[in-house]
């Protein structure tokens, strides 16, 4: 029993080093899967703060909502969709751009993503400071600030990924094959999750 | 439909008209009327998605 064991050992040793390799599905990558993964639990997260959301609109049920004499700027807002929301069209764009393998374009796409993200990042830091409450304001003020800072963290985050793939693509990496361009790939579904979200954050919040 | 980029951002875009249209009958009506509109657009794409799920479920089985 020893010996075979030992013989084993040393015949696995002479062509492998290191754990053995992890499955994997033939169905979709890994890479996507784990955004995939990540993404579902994100919508979790979010949909508790919805929860929390809704329980103080509808079961607290103050008498107006936004409490008076709060305002929420809803025009500025919906300008700042329209840029969030536009660039989810420049990062398809980027992408579609790499499968023909127009580099060019893929450049293009990102700076063009990452300066609205930051525009939306930067309108969305201005409208705190000149809002007029803070979360420390009533339940509302809490919520309003936990479920936009909530989405604004993950902005955050969106551009930290969306400035590593704009530095690889700038040095040449990604190809037009579909495992050569995964890093913008996996960005690319990051952001337009981080765009749905905002979309159902501004209905929610600033218009119904 | 395979779980890519181009997948997602086809979602941003059914995303963004049923938005546009809860907007417009928020507008038009009330925010209650805007509200019950997103719900009822909410479990019609529930209903879609389970569908579709319960299909491509009977292809792969077929497959099998």
């Amino acid at each position: 029993m020893e010996s075979a064991t030992v013989s084993v050992g040393h015949g696995h040793a002479d062509h492998h080093h290191g754990p053995p390799e992890a499955n994997q599905s033939s169905r979709i990558d890994r890479q996507t899967l784990g955004i995939l993964l990540f993404i579902v639990s994100e919508v979790m997260l979010f949909g508790a703060f919805f929860a929390s959301y809704f329980f103080l609109r509808v079961v607290v049920d103050p008498a107006s909502w936004p409490p008076e004499p709060y305002e929420l700027p809803v025009a500025v807002a919906g300008m700042n969709t329209a840029i969030l929301v536009s660039s989810s069209f420049t990062i398809h764009y980027a992408l579609e751009s790499i499968r023909r393998g127009n580099r060019a374009g893929l450049k293009l796409g990102l700076v063009a993503t990452w300066l609205l993200g930051a525009t939306f990042l930067f309108i969305q830091i201005n409208e705190y400071v000149h809002l007029g409450f803070s979360a420390r304001d009533l339940s509302f003020g809490s919520i309003f600030y936990s479920l936009t800072g909530l989405h604004g963290a993950h902005v955050f985050v969106g551009l930290l990924l969306l400035s590593f793939a704009t530095i690889r693509a700038f040095r040449g990496h990604f190809g037009p094959k579909a495992e050569d361009h995964l890093g913008v790939e996996v960005p690319g579904i990051y952001w337009h999750f981080v765009d749905i979200m905002w979309i159902i954050v501004y209905v929610t919040v600033y218009i119904l | 439909m395979k779980f890519n980029e181009a997948a997602v951002f086809k979602w941003v875009v059914i995303v963004g008209v049923a938005a546009a249209l809860v907007i417009v009958v928020t507008l038009l009506m009330r925010p209650l009327a805007g509200a019950l509109f997103g719900l009822v657009l909410v479990i019609a794409g529930c209903v879609y998605g389970y569908r579709w799920t319960s299909q491509k479920r009977h292809e792969l089985a077929a497959k099998k």
